[in-house]
């Protein structure tokens, strides 16, 4: 069940990403599907995280012609470290989406630069350096709305489970 | 008054036995599973990438994938176009009034301007006829492919727009793209070249890619020759590039494609007089051969909502 939600609500992250959010200079930078994604990988772990990032850039390169593979490659690394953060330490505090976002967001840009330059293909590294601020800014603006929505529907599975790491005596 | 109290003791870590983690179906699963499942698919992905990188075998896959996602995308723009609108006629709103005058103004000018051109335009029809002159292929000797985009550039350092036309409709790679009311008579203005093509999209590589460059020349100064391409930073300022000192280019001056007839495959694909950007600033200094000229584009290159693709004619 938990793996149709995530495809139907990375699906229609993409859709807005590619036709509404990019439309505009502004939001061009903004990712709501790398917000998504990470929210999501945060929520249910590393295996899931890196399923559906590389269902996602596959889903994504598709729509938009590119190479196929690029950003699969990205957002399954992606998702995979985020689930292990949110496996770990990460462990429903206030913070860890917006760390996730926020260190993710950055590596995302450079990795795409990285690859762009071992394909061959222009990379303009000053543009990137550029976009970073921008990107980070809007991307935290939307992880507060995405993250909510993402833990409805996803509730955090462990909370029970936590409280029986001290136990009581006497 | 005495307080009834228990003592209870917290004992954290060692005698407790921790009890295993339900919660992430991953976390359950051993490390090496984890890592077999991440392996397979950075694999997966690197093999994508080298095939659809070197070979055009996923192309077909690819484009089938595009077509079945199009009427999605096509219906999210449609239920965001509303409020797109909205705001861009608020937008227009604000600058609507100094924007009217200035429009007065310059539609002044442009009748007067119409009016001379209409009798030059006769004259050189007149002359070409008795010279029996063959030039450059225009827009006029191409055929009009209209279409929609259906995905804008995704990041900075995407500079390439998905178009709902495909091999189906007879785009071919390398065909010119305009924007159909970019230019300044509404006539259209350069958007990019086509670089890759399915049965019922393509991919168009926009004039700001760092790869893109085209031969351009001033419309009132036909000396001017450069080439087009991308400017420094982040901005879509173009600069005309290889122009020597002595032809003189003014700011305002509007710059279009040369075109060339050529032989082979040294013949542009580029019709000539396509309009391209105006001249915005220009510099020279002793150290360099060619001026410095930069040009501001007459598409706005981050929201293009329709474009003509130019096939030869009898595709």
């Amino acid at each position: 069940m938990d793996g149709v939600k995530a495809a139907l609500v990375l699906f229609v992250a993409a859709l807005l990403q590619l036709s509404v959010l990019t439309e505009y200079r502004t939001f061009r930078t903004a990712s709501i599907v790398l917000v998504a994604l990470l929210s999501i990988a945060l929520l249910r772990g590393s295996i899931f995280g890196a399923v559906a990032g590389f269902m996602t850039g596959l889903l994504l390169d598709t729509a938009t012609l590119g190479t196929l593979g690029i950003t699969s490659l990205l957002l399954t690394i992606g998702g995979f470290w985020i689930g292990r953060y949110g496996e770990t330490t990460a462990r429903d505090r206030f913070h860890a989406p917006y760390v996730s976002v926020a260190i993710v967001t950055a590596l995302y840009l450079f990795g795409q630069l990285v690859l762009q330059f071992m394909l061959g293909e222009p990379a303009p590294a000053g543009l990137v350096a550029h976009g970073v601020p921008g990107a980070l800014l809007l991307n935290l603006i939307l992880t507060l709305p995405v993250y909510a929505l993402i833990r409805r529907l996803f509730p955090p599975l462990e909370l029970g489970d936590r409280i029986r790491e001290v136990r009581l005596l006497g | 008054m005495p307080r009834n109290r228990t003592v209870r003791l917290a004992v954290l870590g060692s005698s407790v036995q921790r009890a295993a983690p339900s919660g992430f179906p991953s976390s359950r699963s051993s490390a090496l599973k984890r890592r077999i499942v991440v392996g397979f698919l950075v694999l997966a992905s690197l093999v994508l990438i080298t095939v659809s990188f070197r070979s055009s075998a996923l192309d077909s896959v690819q484009g089938t994938g595009a077509t079945v996602l199009r009427p999605f995308e096509v219906a999210a723009d449609r239920i965001a176009r509303p409020f797109a609108d909205t705001i861009g006629w608020f937008r227009g709103l604000v600058d609507a009034k100094s924007e009217n005058e200035k429009l007065r103004a310059q539609n002044e000018a442009l009748r007067r301007q119409l009016i001379l051109d209409e009798g030059a335009i006769h004259e050189n029809v007149e002359l070409k006829k008795a010279l029996n002159y063959i030039g450059p292929p225009t827009i006029a000797d191409y055929d009009r492919i209209d279409t929609s985009v259906v995905a804008n550039p995704q990041s900075a350092l995407d500079e390439s727009i998905v178009i709902g036309a495909g091999s189906s409709d007879g785009v071919q790679p390398n065909s010119v793209v305009v924007e159909p009311l970019g230019g300044p008579d509404g006539s259209g203005a350069l958007v990019g070249t086509v670089d890759r093509v399915t049965s019922h999209a393509s991919r168009v590589t926009l004039l700001t890619d760092s790869g893109s460059a085209v031969t351009a020349t001033d419309v009132t100064n036909p000396h001017v020759i450069g080439a087009v391409r991308r400017g420094g930073g982040s901005s879509d300022v173009l600069i005309l590039d290889r122009v020597p000192k002595t032809p003189v280019v003014r700011i305002g001056d509007t710059i279009v494609t040369a075109g060339s007839l050529g032989t082979g495959p040294l013949k542009s694909k580029f019709p000539r007089n396509i309009p391209i950007g105006t001249v915005s600033s220009k510099s020279s200094n002793d150290t360099t051969l060619f001026q410095s000229i930069q040009l501001k584009p007459l598409v706005d290159f981050s929201s293009i909502q329709t474009v003509v693709v130019l096939v030869p004619k009898g595709h």
